[in-house]
């Protein structure tokens, strides 16, 4: 802070040019921030007036307003062509599952390494920390190959039994599901939040003569439902989004999600483009409407996002 | 602490073996659960012997294609029912693919639960052969009588792999030069014929194309930096894109380089455009629209014309002929059997059954693509269809297969990045096509 | 070890019984971690010293899949070159975006919660649906030229399609940065200003030296994550323009994608190789940047 002391109170020209910034600052900081929200708002709403214009018009003017107005884009996502409600179920059963599994599993891997005594505790979350800024490019084969095919054709041979070393999910939903329902960074928050909590109520239980299980379904997992809220969201809106995965293990339409399923719709069908933003506004409302409902969970979960190395 | 690392790395082990285990097997006799799960009603009244002898007869025999329309489905559908009757030892179980076909089969070959019975496309299909997964076919058809002389010869040896053939092709198509009645019509202009030549083609875009109208200008020709449409004009050329035994391109022979200099003209004066350049993904659409006068494309623009732009008459004649004569491209997909399958001769019954003559004359009908065998050449559909002949006249005068060896994908890459080079760019068709060659040669000594 | 002088057989047995339930507790996560982590990145070490076409098991072939990947000219002309701008380009434009938007909320301006909404909403809508967005938006007959009155095919152009790109990343990520920003903004304690203004100090100078140095560890974060997910991006490139015009978005993601899933001769072990070499890339340019965060730090103070 030494540098600040050398400031004398007297600076001429410099206290002008400050009085000129107070005066204006709130107006520029006003223009800033209304430039960007109108950014921000634009493309969701030409999608939107698109969207209630008839296919043919899906270039055409006006830009502003829906006229000719039709609901028959809405119509042929939910109704006439079937696969869309299919890849609708299939990101729900994908995000929820996902969503439920990840948060029970970091939340009891949590726990362990905040509260647990055991031998190379110390070592596992090093490496888990380590395995957080490993770029997920780099296990893409390896894990394509585990979830499908198998890294051995034909599975390994011991001694006359032969092991299979791949899930063979390929096509399954699961084999989205299964690499992703725990991650170190869920884990990592979770350890954080158990390390800063009282033990007290816990002692109290095991003075009880409660179990460490039915400490942690009963007393822990209860009393942690703000933290897990927030993974829970951030896992969801993850999941719901996810791309690249689901692109290499989802084969047949019926099986796509969302995403997966709107860009092969393109693909298909590039004249429809106006179904394609319909479809695309049903991919955005969930998370819109988690997002209003708990916004104060999103944006914890960001600021937690942010803090984990500071 | 030793103990430890061995007692946990043992329990990692284990769990790993056990989570592998349970998902990997279910797969596999899944499929003949379902079909014990068809045959136990009928055996409840039948008796204990049948009942055991029965399961024992039925072959089940897996077969998977990509499914390019509901309405193909239906017909493979349809012909695999017919199957069925005429061979009740034998249940077929039809598991189509839609997403990105070439994947998912080698990812099922990679983990040996490939179906007995494919489609390969001539595009790809060698690196199978070459890579000993597939059935090699010749002993089988002689088992039946089924002779190569069945099948268009340029169709069936393309499918000839070292001596054996390892695909039945299933269909093919062509490409044909679609023209836009209505439009002709307002020009003024005589509809084109099987006997036009490049000259008669370059003086009818010119004349056909109006852009006075900015926001629907109308263009003489579709021409898309699409290697699977400009290799034709090499061929026409007398040129080709790669020497016979694929060792080497002559993309940048004087041939080619020809072909190019032709094709690129059209966007170049004006008379040609991009699907792009009217803000369409495919030239069949503009086509549809009246946009682009003539376009070249196969069989499959028919039924989508028929069911997108009912309205838009059109007639479709051989490509015009260039200094080097008729040239095409040949697309034809084949029945590969794999190499893995338990029931060879069932899979061979089926592969037969889905080529002979009775169900190439119904996939003829249908419309979709043009039987593989040569005796339909005379049939009656052919004669009274004449887009569905021109297309398939097409195979026989000049036409190769859209196949460039184990780097095809570089190779049209690089076909197309020249084109765009030279659209975009305004670099030279010589240059262009040279940079490319220059490439493909790369690619071929990595391999 | 002092525990192990004086044996209680109690508090041993206690000991071992809570060792177990760590690691029944820890056990999915050690499932995933081991398969999917440990194993997938040996393995992919092991694959990137082979030829392997997913057809045949994988061929010992020593460094030659790493010379390859390093005299390949897509490669080294397009996707590493691209990748490198990319990161040059998105990293610092939305790190700046997301800070000035930050500083903007942090004022005692109204609606304030408004605008935190509105600038969330592109980080909430996914990717995919982003990019089909702005393929219709930016297309030749599309709204954007339709405002400006030209007819230009923005992602069709070697010139702008990577521009265009860059720019929707930036606008996706900048709510989600400003959040985080905003988080470690309101984190400086009010006393330290109050101190700083008992100095004398005016509120730039506040700005320049507390503000700034308080966020560095949020800014290193922000980077570091830019820059990680940057050298990655895929998804967008995939759904856009597939690398092209002419490989102008091909990015080396890209290139380990087509290569290990779309040649006519799929090369696994290739691009393993070039996966490993990203990795390497990466880490060398978080620790890098670590330093220079880390320097600018030590000079500052």
């Amino acid at each position: 802070m030494a540098t600040l002391a050398r400031r004398t109170p007297t600076a001429g020209s410099g206290e002008g040019l400050y009085a000129v910034w107070e005066r204006f600052k709130n107006p520029i900081f006003y223009a800033v921030l209304i430039g960007w929200a109108l950014l921000c708002l634009a493309p969701l709403y030409f999608t939107l007036v698109f969207s209630l214009k008839p296919v043919e018009n899906a270039y055409t003017p006006p830009l502003w307003w829906p006229t000719p107005f039709t609901l028959k884009n809405y119509e042929t996502v939910l109704t006439s062509f079937a696969l869309f409600p299919r890849w609708l179920t299939n990101s729900v059963i994908i995000g929820v599952v996902t969503t439920a599994l990840r948060v029970l599993f970091c939340a009891m891997a949590g726990y362990a390494f905040a509260r647990l005594d055991f031998p190379l505790k110390g070592f596992l979350f090093n490496a888990m920390l380590v395995s957080m800024m490993m770029p997920g490019v780099v296990t893409l084969i390896p894990k394509f190959l585990i979830i499908g095919p198998g890294v051995i054709k034909g599975g390994l041979e011991l001694g006359g039994l032969t092991i299979p070393t791949g899930f063979n999910l390929i096509n399954r939903l699961e084999g989205v599901i299964l690499p992703h329902m725990v991650d170190a960074f869920g884990v990592f928050m979770m350890t954080q939040f158990y390390k800063s909590f009282p033990k007290e109520l816990e002692e109290a239980a095991e003075m009880d003569g409660t179990g460490r299980f039915g400490t942690f379904f009963r007393i822990v997992l209860p009393i942690s439902q703000t933290q897990l809220l927030t993974l829970a969201l951030l896992t969801f809106q993850g999941e719901w989004n996810r791309f690249m995965e689901p692109l290499l293990i989802l084969r047949t339409p019926e099986n796509f999600t969302l995403p997966i399923g709107l860009q092969w719709f393109r693909g298909e069908y590039y004249t429809l483009y106006s179904v394609i933003l319909a479809g695309s506004l049903f991919n955005t409302l969930p998370i819109l409407v988690l997002f209003f409902a708990f916004q104060k969970y999103f944006i914890r979960s960001v600021a937690t996002s942010g803090s984990k190395e500071g | 602490m030793k103990r430890l690392y061995q007692a946990l790395s043992a329990l990692s082990l284990a769990a790993l073996v056990l989570a592998a285990c349970a998902p990997a097997a279910t797969p596999t006799p899944q499929v003949i659960r379902e079909t014990q799960i068809v045959e136990v009603p009928m055996e409840v009244v039948q008796t204990q012997v049948v009942e055991v002898e029965k399961p024992a007869e039925q072959t089940v025999v897996r077969l998977s294609g990509w499914a390019s329309s509901p309405s193909e489905t239906a017909l493979l559908e349809s012909l695999l029912y017919k199957f069925s009757v005429e061979n009740p030892g034998i249940t077929v179980k039809y598991e189509p693919i839609t997403g990105d076909y070439k994947q998912a089969l080698l990812t099922a070959i990679a983990s040996g639960t490939e179906p007995d019975i494919f489609y390969m496309d001539i595009f790809w299909w060698q690196e199978l052969a070459k890579n000993e997964v597939l059935l090699p076919l010749d002993d089988l058809m002689a088992s039946t009588g089924t002779q190569k002389a069945d099948f268009i010869p340029a169709l069936i040896d393309a499918f000839t792999f070292d001596g054996k053939v390892y695909g039945i092709p299933k269909d093919f198509n062509s490409l044909g030069l679609f023209y836009n009645k209505a439009l002709f019509a307002a020009a003024g202009l005589a509809e084109p014929t099987d006997d036009w030549t490049w000259d008669d083609l370059k003086a009818a875009a010119a004349a056909l194309t109006d852009a006075s109208d900015p926001n629907k200008p109308v263009y003489g020709l579709g021409v898309p930096a699409d290697p699977g449409r400009f290799p034709i004009f090499a061929f026409q050329n007398g040129g080709g894109i790669m020497t016979d035994d694929y060792s080497d391109t002559v993309l940048d022979g004087d041939a080619a380089v020809g072909g190019g200099e032709f094709y690129a003209a059209f966007k170049a004066d004006g008379s040609g455009a991009l699907p792009s350049d009217v803000g369409e993904g495919w030239q069949g659409t503009v086509f549809g629209k009246g946009q682009f006068a003539m376009v070249y494309e196969g069989g499959w623009l028919i039924p989508y014309l028929r069911d997108q732009f009912p309205s838009t008459q059109y007639g479709v004649v051989l490509p015009p002929a260039g200094p080097g004569g008729e040239g095409n491209l040949i697309f034809t997909v084949a029945w590969g059997v794999s190499a893995n399958t338990k029931n060879a001769e069932a899979a061979w019954k089926v592969v037969d059954f889905l080529t002979n003559a009775a169900s190439q004359q119904q996939v003829l009908e249908s419309g979709f693509a043009l039987p593989s065998r040569v005796a339909l050449k005379d049939s009656d559909y052919l004669k009274n269809n004449p887009a569905a002949s021109a297309i398939f006249r097409g195979s026989l005068e000049g036409a190769r297969p859209f196949f460039w060896g184990a780097v095809g994908s570089d190779v049209n890459d690089q076909m197309a990045k020249a084109l765009e080079r030279v659209y975009k760019e305004g670099q030279s068709v010589r240059d262009a096509f040279g940079e490319g060659a220059t490439q493909i040669r790369e690619a071929i000594q990595s391999q | 070890m002092s525990t192990l002088a004086r044996p209680g057989s109690a508090a041993r047995s206690k000991r071992f019984t809570e060792a177990v339930t760590g690691y029944l507790f820890l056990s999915p996560w050690l499932f995933i971690f081991f398969t999917f982590i440990v194993f997938s990145l040996g393995w992919a070490v092991y694959l990137s010293f082979t030829r392997y076409n997913l057809l045949r098991p994988p061929e010992w072939w020593g460094l030659e899949g790493y010379q390859r990947v390093l005299t390949d000219d897509l490669f080294l002309e397009k996707a590493l070159p691209n990748t490198f701008k990319y990161v040059l380009v998105v990293v610092p434009l939305q790190t700046i975006v997301s800070l000035v938007l930050a500083f903007a909320m942090d004022q005692q301006l109204r609606f304030r919660r408004v605008f935190r909404t509105i600038f969330y909403l592109p980080s909430v809508t996914s990717s995919v649906v982003i990019s089909l967005i702005f393929i219709w938006l930016f297309a030749a007959q599309g709204v954007v030229n339709q405002i400006i009155g030209i007819s230009y095919d923005w992602l069709g152009e070697v010139g702008t399609a990577f521009y265009i790109i860059m720019g929707m990343n930036i606008f996706t990520t900048s709510g989600t940065l400003m959040l985080i920003f905003l988080a470690g903004l309101q984190d400086i304690a009010p006393a330290i200003y109050e101190a700083a203004s008992i100095d004398g100090a005016s509120k730039l100078q506040q700005f320049l030296f507390v503000t700034i140095p308080m966020l560095r560890p949020v800014i290193f974060f922000v980077v570091t994550v830019g820059v990680i997910g940057c050298f990655q991006v895929f998804d967008q490139l995939y759904v856009m323009t597939r690398g092209g015009p002419l490989d102008s978005t091909t990015t080396v993601t890209y290139l380990i994608y087509k290569w290990a899933f779309q040649d006519t001769t799929i090369k696994m072990g290739q691009a393993s190789a070039l996966a490993i070499i990203l990795t390497l890339i990466i880490l060398a340019v978080t620790l890098l940047q670590r330093r220079v965060i880390e320097g600018s730090g030590a000079a500052a103070d």
